[in-house]
């Protein structure tokens, strides 16, 4: 089932999600910790100005010489609904619906029993409401109903529901190739080329077939420099090529054999049928009075389909017949719900209300909302809410050019002076696991064992600090330090997003911390462009901010590697290490997963060793479900960002 | 009647009072305008002596021989004195005071709380840490918990705290001086400006009153509030200086305006063409002769501008804005994503609209008592 488009936009995704809904809680908003290198997302943003080649021609071998020259290996293609319906037989309903929905969610373990209970798949069709409306909220309108321009959270939710990817990622962030579209993938030896064989039962809502020619189709127009397709460009230039060697069979040519490149293949898919001859005269899509047409009522393959759209207020989608029929029989799942509206409300108190009346059924809440404004029978009289983990962490990075941060002693120093459990407990009202670096504990890449978050200490702290030279030489209270032949005073700049008050809370917990100890923290809050622009330009000291959950840690080479740094990336803390450099060639070169999770694991200790930023927590997601709605369960994103997410939920009768 | 009756008779004649004097007194009738004058009095002492008022703190203590006042590290940090930064003493007073020194004491503000920070357990030997979230009603409302009757004394929040436990009186009262600060000294800025270029453009009119006029309306248009934006996004660490700058430098029209026509009518009259008879110097017929005269009406304004000062920086403050610090604004702004900590909201409300009302209701006296038509058709 259809999820994200190119592998950049999971990480783009959480970056417009909370830049728009004012960030519920990172301490700053968050930017993905981005896929793809930098160069490539450069050549994105300058496709926009001036158009340019993208993409050199490739002349592909035939498929006869394909076959000879490589040796194929088959890579699994999954019912992605089995599984998750596999792994709720193995995690049963921990109480029945009534009880579920009878509790208050006051803890984790209320909160285990109503996700676990409550996240229950069907037990027969008998039960399914199949009449049922889902009326989802939306912080904002989608922009567009093209799904290659989508740019933001808004439009990847209906492209997810409307738009066929022929590869797709569990709650675990382990891609597979979609059964419901694909019948076999396969890969060659040297994982430059994978070959996928489409299923020959999939049409578009218009009846014409869903064929490769689509697929090499929809490629060429992403990588068109003068269609508008940033977003989901940048990841997808990664390949070289896509050829569509007859209707069912589409192969992926790679620049270089990496770990990632399957996640460069997860772009959305559009009807060549409609595009191929409309494209040359009006190459943003959705200009000439052909593609207003069909951007008003587009051709689409998924699940659902574009029923009525009302700028600003709703999109309604409806359940697509000859998706799950075809020539009058069933070959795909039959989509739960007969009609999916998403509510467009920008405000999260007035969606807050919107949930409490019943207007909708399920709202992202922020953590405030979740803790004090959500805890009254007049919200649980239809409403239950649930929270998950994400693998989002929250930091303060320092600059490592700076010379207040060079030594590691002090970035230790300063994890030791800051209190983590007022922060904790205080601040983020207890809702967050206290940060263990680059990876989440409950990941796969995670180091084994984790390493014990800080805990305050100020005596640590201070002597770690004399040990590095600072200590208040001159007597005047603050530490100091000689630094070519000038004593320089500790008292440094803390960035802070104007926008966040988690953030706020934090700068100024910490700058109370480290007065105690002799040092000045002045906290700067600054608009978040500009803090982006500061910290790309390595014009900080130290700032607070979080990166969204990314998919595959090898994502995480933007944000650590020497290169990053020399190309621009978004190494913000100029760190550098050839260790963990050519521990990150290593890792994008291996296949074996468990093999992988060692060198992303060894990455994420010299990491916390070193302390390049003070990992501060784990970002939770925070829901309202109405209590008509079953099925939910929480990937380290959300409870829809993987497969089956949205498509596993469901209402029962009465 | 002998002549020297007449001398004697004048003697004991009063010497009428003075323009100011008789204001004064007038205004001195006002009950509400008078009320409010000691209002802001005691607002000012409050500003002033928040240190001493509401602090973690000590205002003197007397420490391994010698006196401290680190109550003064409120106003600026560096006027703490370091000793307390040294061997671990890491400015916490009451418990370290006495560990590390028996013989020392000390004289403590009223409350000790802090504003900037959350007062931990034992702390205060024996009271209780600050509660966070709705637990932070004030403590003069808060129901004794019936579970576990706690060996520690309640913590003292007499406004409540914020939601990560901060004692909201604390803030109140340091708030209280850079609200008023920014509001007298804004106003000075704006003051001194606007009667200079009124003063000037009245008095010489012609070719100086059309250009400085012509200023006036330029800066008139100046929105204040898009400035300090500006100001603030540019300046690397903005502090309530630049702020008052700001709002100084742009506040002055009105008072430019008023003076002007002040020196208009006032140049026509008899002392000016005396003076002028006289010799005397034009900076002098300016600043000694017109200026007294003029500035009555100018008050008013001044009075005015001190009040949407300070609503201008709980504005900012609001919007998340300017320096750091404890303020009104930042209250109010915790208190609109905690609406149901009604605390946050209704003491700084309270604080903003009682210095505002004071304010105006002083402008207010003072126009009555010194616009003749207001003060003869008055009730006294």
């Amino acid at each position: 089932m259809l999820l994200r488009s190119a592998s950049t936009s999971p990480v783009w995704l959480l970056v417009f999600s909370l830049l728009l809904c004012g960030c519920p809680s990172a301490p700053s908003n968050s930017d993905g910790p981005a896929s793809g290198d930098s160069t490539s997302s450069s050549t994105g943003d300058a496709a926009g100005e001036m158009p340019e080649v993208l993409l050199e021609s490739f002349d592909p071998p035939t498929l006869e010489e394909l076959n000879a020259k490589v040796q194929w290996e088959s890579l699994p293609v999954l019912d992605g609904m089995k599984r998750f319906l596999d792994f709720k037989k193995e995690n049963p309903p921990l109480v029945s619906d009534a009880e579920a929905l009878a509790l208050k969610n006051t803890g984790p373990e209320q909160n285990k029993k109503i996700v676990q209970s409550l996240g229950r798949p069907p037990a027969n069709s008998e039960e399914v409401d199949w009449d049922a409306t889902f009326n989802r909220h939306e912080r904002m309108d989608a922009k567009s109903t093209n799904p290659i321009l989508g740019s933001s959270v808004a439009e990847f939710d209906v492209a997810e529901l409307t738009t066929p990817s022929l590869f797709t990622f569990d709650w675990n962030f382990v891609p597979f190739g979609n059964d419901e579209i694909i019948k076999s993938w396969e890969v060659s030896a040297d994982r430059l080329v994978d070959k996928v064989v489409l299923r020959d039962d999939v049409t578009w809502s218009d009846g014409k077939p869903f064929t490769a020619h689509d697929v090499a189709f929809t490629f060429q127009t992403i990588m068109n420099p003068k269609v508008p397709a940033v977003a989901v460009r940048s990841g997808t230039d990664e390949l070289r090529w896509v050829h569509a060697y007859d209707d069912h069979t589409v192969v992926f040519f790679h620049k270089e054999s990496l770990a990632t490149n399957t996640w460069n293949m997860l772009f959305p898919i559009i009807p060549k049928h409609i595009y191929e001859n409309s494209i040359k005269d009006d190459p943003s899509l959705g200009q000439s009075d052909y593609h207003i047409k069909y951007e008003q009522a587009p051709v689409t393959c998924g699940p659902y389909e574009y029923a009525s759209r009302d700028r600003g207020k709703e999109i309604v989608l409806k359940r697509r017949d000859s998706w799950y029929m075809h020539n009058g029989q069933e070959v795909r799942r039959k989509p739960y719900f007969k009609e999916v509206r998403f509510r467009i409300i920008e405000d999260s108190n007035t969606a807050l209300l919107a949930l409490k009346k019943g207007e909708i059924d399920e709202a992202e809440l922020a953590p405030d909302q979740w803790v004090s404004q959500t805890d009254d029978d007049e919200f649980y009289r239809l409403n239950t809410k649930a929270m998950g983990t994400e693998w989002s962490q929250a930091y303060v990075g320092w600059n490592l050019k700076v010379p207040f941060f060079a030594d590691k002693r002090v970035r230790q120093a300063m994890a030791y002076a800051f209190d983590h459990e007022e922060m904790l407990n205080n601040v983020c009202f207890g809702l967050y696991e206290p940060g263990q670096g680059v990876f989440h504990p409950t990941s796969w890449m995670a180091p084994k064992p984790m390493p014990t978050p800080y805990k305050q200490d100020l005596d640590k702290a201070e002597d770690l600090l004399d040990e590095a030279g600072w200590d208040d030489s001159d007597g005047d209270g603050i530490r100091d330090h000689e630094i070519d032949g000038r004593t320089v005073k500790f008292e440094f700049e803390l960035v802070v997003a104007s926008g966040s008050d988690t953030g706020m809370k934090i700068a100024q917990l910490l700058k109370s911390n480290l007065d105690q100890i002799g040092i000045i923290c002045n906290v700067k809050p600054t608009e978040f462009t500009v803090m982006q622009e500061l910290a790309r330009t390595h014009k900080f000291q130290a700032m607070t901010a979080g990166w969204g959950t990314g998919t595959d840690p090898a994502t995480n080479k933007n944000l650590w590697t020497t290169k990053a740094l020399e190309q621009n990336g978004r190494n913000y803390s100029a760190y550098s290490n050839p260790k963990v450099d050519a521990l990150f060639e290593q890792g994008e070169r291996e296949f074996d997963r468990a093999k992988r999770a060692e060198i992303y694991g060894e990455i994420a200790k010299i990491l916390w060793e070193d302390q390049p930023y003070m990992w501060l927590y784990y970002r939770s997601s925070f829901f309202g479900f109405n209590k008509s709605v079953r099925g939910y369960m929480f990937s380290p994103r959300n409870p829809f960002g993987y497969n089956p997410g949205f498509l596993a939920l469901w209402k029962p009768k009465g | 009647m002998a002549p020297s009756d007449i001398t004697a008779e004048l003697k004991h004649l009063k010497k009428s009072p003075g323009f100011w004097k008789e204001t004064w007194s007038r205004f001195r009738k006002r009950k509400l305008a008078v009320t409010a004058l000691l209002f802001v009095i005691l607002m000012g002492l409050a500003g002033l002596f928040s240190p001493a008022i509401v602090g973690a703190k000590p205002v003197v203590c007397y420490y391994k021989g010698h006196y401290y006042f680190p109550a003064m590290g409120y106003y600026n940090p560096t006027w703490e004195n370091p000793v307390f930064n040294r061997d671990k003493f890491r400015k916490r007073y009451p418990v370290n005071l006495k560990e590390k020194d028996p013989n020392s004491w000390a004289i403590w503000p009223l409350v000790y709380q802090d504003p900037v920070r959350r007062i931990f357990e034992n702390e205060w030997p024996g009271r209780a840490g600050n509660p966070t979230s709705e637990d932070g009603i004030p403590s003069w409302l808060r129901k004794p918990s019936e579970e576990t009757p706690s060996q520690l004394l309640p913590a003292i929040n007499l406004f409540g705290t914020t939601s990560n436990g901060i004692d909201v009186f604390a803030q109140m009262v340091h708030g209280t001086r850079s609200a008023l600060m920014i509001g007298f000294v804004s106003m000075g800025i704006a003051g001194a400006i606007g009667i200079l270029v009124g003063a000037l453009a009245g008095y010489f009119g012609g070719w100086v009153d059309a250009v400085l006029s012509r200023a006036i309306e330029v800066v008139m248009c100046i929105p204040t509030l898009v400035l300090i934006l500006a100001l603030l996004a540019i300046v690397s660490r903005p502090t309530i200086w630049h702020m008052m700058a700001v709002i100084g430098a742009t506040g002055w029209t009105g008072i430019a305006r008023l003076t002007r026509a002040e020196f208009l009518r006032l140049k026509q009259s008899d002392f000016v063409a005396a003076a002028q008879v006289l010799g005397v110097s034009r900076f002098r017929i300016i600043f000694r002769h017109i200026l007294p005269n003029a500035l009555a009406p100018v008050l008013v304004p001044i009075t005015f501008g001190i009040a949407s000062a300070i609503l201008i920086e709980s504005g900012l403050r609001f919007l998340s804005f300017g320096p750091e610090g404890p303020s009104w604004g930042s209250l109010l702004k915790e208190g609109r994503s905690n609406y149901e900590m009604w605390w946050l909201i209704v003491f700084p409300g309270l604080g903003i609209f009682s210095a505002v009302l004071a304010y105006n209701l002083i402008g207010e006296g003072l126009q009555e008592a010194t616009d003749p038509r207001l003060r003869d058709g008055g009730r006294d």
